[in-house]
């Protein structure tokens, strides 16, 4: 079976001196959950947008459903993908409801207007994400959980089969993280979704990922289950930063600690360590 | 109902002026040889073409202003933001100075230069912004503020050198001057404004996706080069051909879109038909206004437009903005 995105060595550099991302292979099923992490300046978000056709790789192939990314037109390929970006707040004060129907714009009829499918998939798409109650309001009004939903309703409004977000939980509380992540998770396995999102978030991707692909800020990556790819070596080794490693049940979580802490945490191993004190 | 209230506005308007005169006795058309029907003759040929150019001008001028603020994603855009008025300036002060009596297609020399030191101004900002790569709009911008500086340092070097007599004429010029225009200019400019115009409203769901920024436009699968090009090109040429009608009326372009935006929402579906027929009524009535306030003498129309129109503004922008957040 061939994946619904497959990368074969990818590399891309902005600038000559410096390559961003070097030869990178990996490959998503359809329907599956792929979450990108790893240091800032890693190029996750370049990786976005190779993805989606907005930058073009200086080497290797990136093919959606067996054809690269480059040989679709933009409308086809806004068919195979949806984007959520950070914060991507409109110039002027347009309404919840008038925002997610800008996603159906392509479908819209030669004078302009919007037919009856589009105003279902836009409504569909604001029950999903349990944003319907404030489809009038403007976008500048809401809370930033509120305003995130909204933006995953305009993404699903346009009816891809793939969901590209970047951050999506950055702004967010422990409540709106697990409630966005519970509403990507509704999408991949009710609306067949593929999902790939970058995050900062190494719990919740285990939690919520089926795949993960973790880039490290020197070129290294690694890809597969999200089960098998983190572990507390290897996080501690992409990211820099030590790492705690705790578990609930199967499910393992990784806390990153600070200096202060890892100097307390030394001087009670030394305590335990000399009896006679 | 907009189309409504601007005929009437237009009706309205055409019945103010310094003679007063009747409708009745105008209709009863343009009279004998011997006998000219002085009604008939002040309202269709010096009231009605002024009125119909000032609807022209507006229109233009307002639905220029959505589409530049739009394509810019920047509410301090307005129809002139690019240089366009400066151009403008520039050509009309040449024509001045440099003395032409000549006319073509009955158009004044002003006129003509006032339309070729606009387009040739858009094409330079747009040659210059186009090189400045993938930030397009902020390069645009930048050409735009840079070539407008130039421009009117130009036309203060010419003022300051010229002779006053001819200075004068222009100055009237740059604020904005209407007069009464015969049929034939009157239809041709109309003919270009709205076909522009309709243009504008096939690119209107476009436009709403572009305020999300490019990438977020094409990733929605809008062809964004094609928009940006209509958009600006229709935008710039309504412009020119408003400008070279009537002097740079200042105002019009930034603040009737706004209105429009504050009161009806950003969907530029109805936005531009409706900053179209405003800027129409705005344009029409603060005319009459120039015409009437110190009569028999007449304002300069881009006086009335900012005395009126600002007030008012304000009104608008504290009435409305806490509802509709316009800013963010």
């Amino acid at each position: 079976m061939s994946g619904i995105i497959e990368v074969d060595n990818l590399s891309f550099a902005y600038t000559a001196d410096r390559e961003i991302l070097k030869n990178i292979s990996f490959r998503v099923d359809a329907g599956t959950f792929l979450a990108i992490a790893g240091p800032n300046g890693a190029g996750k978000s370049t990786l976005l947008n190779l993805l989606c056709g907005l930058l073009a790789p200086d080497s290797g192939t990136i093919k959606v459903d067996s054809m690269p990314v480059g040989s679709y037109s933009n409308e086809a390929l806004a068919e195979k993908f949806a984007v959520v970006r950070q914060e991507p707040v409109p110039a002027f004060g347009f309404s919840v409801i008038e925002m997610v129907l800008m996603a159906r714009t392509r479908y819209f009829g030669s004078m302009g207007f919007e037919s009856r499918q589009d105003r279902q998939a836009v409504n569909e798409a604001l029950e999903a994400t349990d944003t319907a109650q404030f489809a009038a309001r403007p976008l500048s009004s809401l809370s930033g959980g509120e305003r995130q939903r909204v933006f995953i309703a305009r993404a699903l409004a346009q009816s891809s089969s793939i969901l590209l977000l970047d951050e999506p939980t950055s702004f967010l509380d422990f409540k709106h993280q697990v409630a966005i992540y519970d509403l990507l998770k509704a999408a991949q396995l009710e609306k067949n979704k593929t999902i790939v999102t970058v995050t900062h978030d190494i719990n919740l991707a285990s939690q919520y990922c089926d795949q993960i692909l973790l880039l490290g800020a020197d070129g290294s990556y690694y890809t597969g289950n999200t089960r098998t790819v983190l572990s507390a070596d290897r996080i501690r080794k992409v990211f820099d930063v030590e790492i705690f490693e705790g578990k609930i049940g199967q499910e393992r979580f990784f806390i990153p600690l600070g200096k202060s802490t890892r100097e307390r945490g030394q001087s009670d191993n030394k305590k335990s360590q000399s009896p006679h004190l | 109902m907009g189309l409504t209230v601007l005929i009437m506005v237009m009706m309205a308007c055409a019945a103010v002026g310094t003679a007063s005169i009747s409708f009745r006795a105008a209709l009863e058309g343009p009279g004998e040889q011997a006998t000219v029907n002085p009604d008939y003759e002040i309202l269709v040929n010096v009231r009605l073409p002024r009125i119909l150019l000032a609807c022209l001008v507006g229109a233009a001028l307002a639905c220029a202003g959505v589409v530049f603020q739009a394509l810019l994603r920047n509410p301090l855009a307005d129809p002139y933001i690019l240089g366009i008025s400066s151009g403008a300036g520039l050509g009309a002060m040449i024509a001045v100075v440099a003395g032409f009596s000549w006319t073509l297609w009955g158009r004044s020399p002003i006129a003509v230069f006032a339309f070729i030191g606009a387009s040739g101004t858009v094409w330079l900002v747009w040659f210059v912004g186009r090189l400045t790569g993938r930030f397009h709009v902020t390069g645009l911008l930048l050409a735009g503020v840079v070539v407008n500086a130039f421009f009117s340092a130009v036309i203060m070097f010419i003022t300051s050198i010229a002779r006053a007599d001819k200075v004068y004429d222009t100055i009237f010029w740059l604020m904005g001057y209407m007069t009464a225009e015969d049929f034939l200019t009157l239809w041709i400019g109309a003919g270009f404004v709205l076909s522009g115009i309709l243009a504008l409203f096939f690119i209107a769901p476009q436009l709403n996706a572009l305020s999300l920024g490019p990438d977020n436009a094409v990733s929605m699968g809008v062809n964004v080069k094609k928009t940006r090009l209509i958009a600006f090109l229709v935008a710039s040429a309504i412009t020119a051909i408003a400008v070279s009608l009537s002097g740079l009326i200042g105002f019009v372009g930034l603040v009737v879109p706004h209105a429009v935006r504050l009161v009806f929402g950003p969907d530029h579906r109805q936005l531009l038909p409706l900053s179209a027929i405003v800027g129409a009524i705005f344009l029409i009535a603060t005319d009459t206004l120039a015409r009437v306030v110190i009569a028999p003498t007449e304002l300069p129309v881009g006086v009335v437009t900012a005395i009126v129109g600002g007030p008012v503004f304000l009104v608008l922008l504290v009435k409305y903005s806490r509802q509709v957040g316009w800013m963010k």
